[in-house]
């Protein structure tokens, strides 16, 4: 597979590390409770289609990404930085 | 011989080679399947299942008669297919799947046994009785199993991979193949033919046909000189292109040696990973044939592979030069082997055209509407029997030729559950929908099958993938080539008592599918497998349509309504040799070295891998001869007096920036916030569902620069978690990271005696307590001005430091410990004692953080801060982990004489053990040679409030149970007055 | 009194010890190797350190890299890294403290030495030929001018494409022996073709 890294353009996706379902961006506020923590580190769709997800460049920029995979054909549609989804919802939050 | 004019191989030079040890002669451009045709030679192998004498079928890697194990000893490799094995000279070869010579194989009376082994004979047969399985119907069905024998030795050659990226990957260098290389080329785009012959052309070599009124090999030759030229092309000849992966990344095989007797100083094989943006499949087509009552004799062909071998190795298939050959075709292609055939002097006696309306010959007799009903010839065919005009008689016949249409090799463009579609004009499968995006198919896999319709859609599909690509491409000017149509006919078997193979190399009839439907084998996947058919290692190239079509006949269904069969990697077998890539032996997977390693190497000592590390595990001293002497000696030493071990290989990771203070203490559960510059503290780190993940320590070097340490196992998990939690959760804090581990050689300098050593090379620091006490770090200078960085923590319990200096002086720096501690009686230890150390001490370890560990198991849970957010903390404290009522506990055997063991099970003294009365288990174990009798760590119900009680440890693996009596976790210094001297 | 933080400290000089410094490749002295067209040497002397910028801090007074690229600039050879982050080359500085010449010319970055974190050798010979060999990358990415993080036989490097004809290799300093026995396998199957 290809992840097309936003900084970097095509990288083979062996310089990666999968960690799963980007979700995981959107850590419940400290003060929401073990019920919210519980769906957070539990609960996970799965997806026949699209799916964010998240991809760590460790064998490159040390950039966690979250990438836009289509679960049945493996089609990628898009890679974000992270960070930048994780500022951007924060601001929206 | 049975050379005829012509060709493409070498007269000039001769190349000596041996078959079943008999020695033969053949020319450069020979395969060995050409030279042994050449030669005279018709019987080559044994069937599978039956030991029928078999013979070369076809002239490509569709070949399913034709195996053989090529050379000999460490090298030998069974299943090699003759007809794409390039002749050398001396080459080995020998036949399989034989008892006794090929000629009279013993094991031929599995034929005469043929109506026992039908179709689904293995699932009918071996069922019962149900204790024979074992003892006895695996062990035979093992001894006959398989084709070929492997040598047992290791392979002595060199694989290696490579990684290549190009524009346009071209899968196949005949006319569509070439043609859309020219294209691609030309207009500039990276390029990467790869074919799996030794020589570009594909079919054009095989075939008589003009180009440009000039032999096609000729125009061949021109197109691969312009290739060639243009840097932008790379040609990979004895390539094959295995499988499509996602996103346009292809494996294929470079067989860089195979050619050769050996690979010399090179490797045999490179396995490349080709990424490619578009690729064409130009594949080609290969030939069916047509099951009739003994069809599978040596000397029955297919009709192409016998025109190839006529015209591209000047060999026809029979023993003298007037031997009689006939071809059975149902289609145009069989007229042109006999035309060629012809051309070439061989003794033609006819084509029998199963089609009413067959065209005449020019030359030779046509029997129109004619069928081979059957064959002789024990060893090789003697005569066929022909049924024409409602008469069956018997013909002398060496060879027989076979066409039975052309199957496109769709199995590139299936590989991504492309499903091929039917085509009813051209009565073929062709690629459809939804196989590997960017694929484009051209030439013959595409169902455009005559070489002036291969040269252009070749050039077509060229363009389809420069204009995707945005480059401009022109279209070459197509050279004048045949366009033939050729005519298929819906015949696809002789129906007839006898037995017709449709799959040869599985031993698969017409028959055995249609018993396997009366068995109600409806599916084409149940029919496979219940066959057998097309799981051979041909994977069915020359069967599976065939034997869809008998499918479709007894079901009275359309061959689409059957079904189809779609193909996975690899197109042709891969060894494992050339997958690994030479990842073999010592080089299987890179060694991270400590800088003291070649140290301790002098040293004596003994080594253990530790993940990707190699430690020091224990320093053998003359006279010791097992290793509890070296490690109890090193432990006693260590708390007597001074030692010391490498601890680089524990995960170091600089943290620094505005908001580092704030950052730490979200990542780690206990209070990291309070720490003050010059001072370190244990910290634990949770999974974010509240179980541990990590222990280390974590040292305030300034007010924004922290350096916090990791397990060796997890140094890699927790960056990336930490680079997770500074990225996705908390992006707007300022903190920045970097790992360190290599970079500072870290010596753990452990015993009573540790600072009178350590004052000696630092460079007038004061180490007394008062000025370094416990848990302190500073940046200091040692041996006359080396920077360095001096922590005071300990694993061991004892006072003990753990000093860094920049990785390139860490050897020098053991060195000079030793030296200066010989009088101190300094000790280097390892990694066994260092477990030994900390057992004593009850400090956690890997065995302790399993993975299901709370901090409270350890005693720890007061640690996990409830005054501030950190990852896990939440859920640390959910009902579950909470309730978790066992904590880690010392335990001692009542008789010092005992053994504790690790992983052994603990129960209540006396009770029924069972999983119900589980109370917990041992983690670690040893002898302790402070104590002078075995201990051990474990987590066990109430630990904390059942100190002194007698339980029964029970390891029912070994049939071992041992009394023990709990104790505290801390067997050395339980206040811990010692680390704090 | 010999105990201070070090961040704040800017020494130039030359370290001062009578202790015997090892390269990474265990010997006193570094190693080098010529196979047929190739050259591979592994080069001590280069020191190398990792910059980072801080959030409010001013960008350093230097021309740094855009991602994927290397430049010569004002505190050394500088190799993009990661976002915000890039690795500074001091050629011959390996016996300096290099970081804190690094820290004191971009003050408010975040400064680590990273000399004995990793080793360097230097390529030199047709080394698109080793590339394809070594790493999954296309080597369009890596033309003269460009560095790029990857991996080699499961070891992770940073590649630096000095000149068509000259690749730096910066390795893990640990793993040092089992990168060089790889890239020393792979020049003697290429130059035995």
């Amino acid at each position: 597979m290809l992840i097309p890294h936003p900084l970097l353009g095509l990288r083979d996706a062996q310089e990666f590390t999968y960690l799963g379902d980007a979700a995981l961006i959107d850590r419940p506020d400290p003060e929401a409770g073990e019920a919210a923590f519980a769906s957070y580190v539990y609960d996970r769709d799965n997806p026949a289609g699209l799916h964010r997800e998240l991809w760590f460049h460790e064998q490159g920029d040390r950039s966690w990404l979250v990438v836009t995979r289509d679960t049945l054909t493996h089609e990628i549609l898009g890679a974000e930085l992270a960070r930048n989804v994780a500022r951007t919802r924060r601001a929206g939050a | 011989m049975t050379r005829v004019s012509g060709g493409l191989i070498d007269r000039s030079r001769s190349l000596t080679f041996t078959f079943n040890g008999q020695s033969y002669a053949g020319h450069p451009g020979d395969t060995l399947a050409s030279a042994l045709m050449a030669n005279g030679v018709r019987l080559v192998g044994r069937s599978f299942k039956y030991h029928r004498p078999r013979g070369i079928f076809s002239a490509g890697s569709e070949e399913p008669n034709a195996l053989v194990t090529l050379r000999s000893s460490a090298r030998a490799e069974p299943n090699t297919r003759a007809t794409v094995a390039e002749l050398y000279d001396g080459l080995e070869a020998s036949s399989q799947n034989h008892v006794g010579p090929l000629g009279f194989d013993l094991l031929a009376v599995n034929d005469l046994m043929a109506p026992f082994f039908a179709a689904g004979f293995y699932y009918k047969t071996f069922m019962w009785p149900r204790a024979f399985w074992e003892r006895l119907y695996e062990p035979m069905i093992r001894r006959a199993a398989g084709l070929g024998r492997l040598s047992d030795l290791p392979d002595p050659d060199a694989y290696d991979r490579g990684y290549l990226h190009c524009d346009v990957l071209i899968i196949g260098g005949g006319a569509a193949g070439l043609m859309a290389a020219l294209s691609a080329g030309r207009a500039g785009a990276r390029v990467i033919l790869a074919d799996e012959d030794f020589r570009l052309g594909g079919r054009l070599l095989a075939e008589s046909d003009p180009i440009d009124d000039a032999p096609a090999p000729q125009w061949v030759e021109r197109v691969e000189a312009e290739l060639r030229s243009l840097p932008n092309v790379r040609i990979l000849t004895r390539t094959t292109v295995f499988g499509a992966y996602d996103h346009g990344i292809y494996g294929a095989v470079e067989r860089v040696a195979d050619h050769l007797a050996t690979p010399g100083d090179g490797v045999r094989q490179t396995l490349w990973r080709i990424t490619a943006k578009r690729a064409v499949l130009a594949a080609g087509a290969t030939e069916r044939h047509v099951p009739f009552a003994d069809n599978d004799r040596p000397g029955i062909l297919l009709s192409g592979a016998m025109r190839a071998y006529a015209n591209r190795w000047s060999v026809a298939p029979v023993a003298k030069a007037d031997d009689p050959v006939a071809i059975f075709t149902t289609c145009d292609d069989g007229h042109r082997t006999a035309r060629d055939l012809l051309a070439k002097g061989v003794n033609l006696i006819g084509v029998v055209d199963a089609r009413a309306d067959a065209p005449a010959g020019k030359d030779y007799e046509v029997f129109a509407g004619g069928l081979v009903t059957g064959t002789r010839g024990r060893r090789g065919l003697t005569s066929i029997r022909l049924r024409h005009g409602g008469q069956d008689r018997w013909i002398d016949c060496t060879a027989l030729g076979v066409a039975g249409g052309w199957n496109p090799n769709v199995h590139l463009a299936s590989h991504h559950r492309g499903r091929p579609v039917w085509d009813d004009t051209r009565l073929a499968f062709l690629p459809g929908d939804g196989g590997p995006g960017g694929l484009i198919p051209a030439g013959a896999c595409a169902g455009k099958g005559s070489t002036a319709a291969a040269l252009a859609d070749g050039a077509a599909a060229a363009e389809t993938a420069l204009t995707a690509l945005g480059i401009t491409a022109r279209t070459p000017d197509m050279p004048r080539a045949e366009d033939h149509a050729d005519r298929p006919s819906a015949i696809w078997h002789v129906p007839g008592k006898g037995r017709a193979w449709v799959d040869f190399q599985n031993d698969v009839t017409v028959k055995d599918i249609q018993l396997s439907h009366k068995e109600n084998m409806r599916s084409v996947e149940h029919m496979k497998r219940w066959t057998t058919l097309g799981m051979a290692t041909d994977q069915g190239k020359t069967s599976n349509v065939t034997a869809l079509a008998v499918m479709a006949e007894m079901t009275e269904r359309s061959i689409p309504q059957t079904g189809t069969t779609i193909f996975r990697p690899p197109y042709t077998g891969v060894s494992l040799g050339v997958l690994g890539g030479g990842d073999t032996g010592a080089d299987f997977r890179p060694r991270r070295l400590t800088p003291t390693h070649h140290w301790a190497e002098t040293q004596g000592a003994v080594f253990v891998e530790v993940g990707p590390w190699m430690r020091a595990q224990y320093f053998p001293q003359p006279g010791e001869t097992h290793w509890r002497q070296s490690v109890d000696r090193e432990a006693l030493a260590v708390r007597a007096g001074v030692g010391l071990c490498d601890v680089t290989t524990l995960g170091k990771i600089d943290v620094q920036g505005a908001d580092a203070r704030d950052f730490l203490n979200r990542v780690y559960a206990n209070m990291m916030g309070t720490l003050q510059v010059g001072r370190t503290r244990y910290g634990l780190m949770l999974r974010e569902d509240g179980t541990l993940f990590d222990d280390g320590t974590c040292a305030r070097l300034a007010e924004d620069h922290y350096v916090v340490t990791t397990t060796t196992a997890n140094a890699g998990a927790v960056y990336r978690n930490m680079e997770f939690a500074r990225q996705c959760l908390w992006p707007d804090l300022d903190v920045q990271l970097i790992s360190t581990t290599d970079a500072w050689a870290q010596i753990a300098v452990a015993g009573p005696k540790s600072r009178q050593l350590l004052t000696r090379i630092t460079d007038g620091a004061d180490l007394s307590n008062a000025a370094f006490p416990f848990m302190a770090c500073a940046n200091l200078t040692v041996c006359g001005g080396l920077r360095a960085r001096l922590f005071r923590i300990s694993f061991s319990g004892e006072l003990a430091y753990e000093i860094a200096v920049p990785a390139r002086y860490g050897a020098a720096l053991m060195q000079r410990l030793m030296e200066e501690g010989a009088d101190l009686g300094v000790t280097p230890y390892g990694t066994e004692t260092l477990a030994v150390l900390r057992i004593e001490k009850g400090h956690a370890a890997g065995a302790e953080l399993n993975g299901q560990t709370t901090a409270q198991m350890l005693g720890l849970g007061r640690m996990v801060s409830a005054k501030k957010d950190s990852i896990g903390a939440v859920m640390s404290r959910r009902e579950g982990l909470a309730a978790d009522t066992r904590r880690l506990v010392g335990l001692v055997p009542v008789d010092p004489a005992q053994k504790v063991t690790a992983g052994a099970h603990l129960f209540t003294k006396g009770a029924v053990q069972n999983t119900v009365t589980d109370q917990g288990w041992i983690t670690s174990a040893c002898h302790s040679p402070h104590l002078g009798h075995a201990i051990g760590l474990g987590f066990l119900e109430h630990g904390d409030t059942r100190i002194g009680e007698i339980i029964t440890a029970a390891n029912p693996l070994e049939g071992q149970e041992v009394a023990l009596r709990v104790a505290s976790a801390h067997f050395v210094d339980p206040e811990g007055e010692r680390l704090r001297d | 009194m010999s105990l201070r933080p070090i961040s704040s400290t800017l020494r130039e000089s030359a370290f001062v010890t009578d202790l015997t410094p090892t390269c990474a490749l265990g010997a006193t002295t570094p190693r080098s190797l010529r196979l047929g067209a190739f050259g591979l040497t592994e080069c001590p002397e280069v020191a190398l350190a990792s910059l980072a910028l801080r959030r409010d801090a001013p960008r350093p007074d230097a021309t740094l890299p855009e991602a994927g690229f290397w430049a010569e600039t004002a505190l050394g050879t500088a190799l993009w890294t990661g976002p915000d982050q890039w690795m500074i080359e001091g050629p011959g500085l390996a016996d300096t403290d290099f970081a804190a010449q690094v820290a004191h010319r971009a003050p408010g970055c975040s400064v680590t030495d990273q000399t004995d974190g990793w080793v360097l050798f230097d390529l030199s010979g047709p080394v698109e030929r080793v590339l394809e060999r070594a790493v999954n990358l296309d080597p369009a990415r890596l033309a003269p001018g460009q560095a790029l993080r990857s991996v080699i036989d499961h070891m992770p490097v940073l590649l630096v494409r000095r000149a068509p004809d000259r690749l730096g290799i910066w390795g893990m300093r640990s793993s040092a022996e089992s990168l060089w026995h790889a890239l020393e396998r792979m020049l003697a199957h290429l130059s035995a073709r």
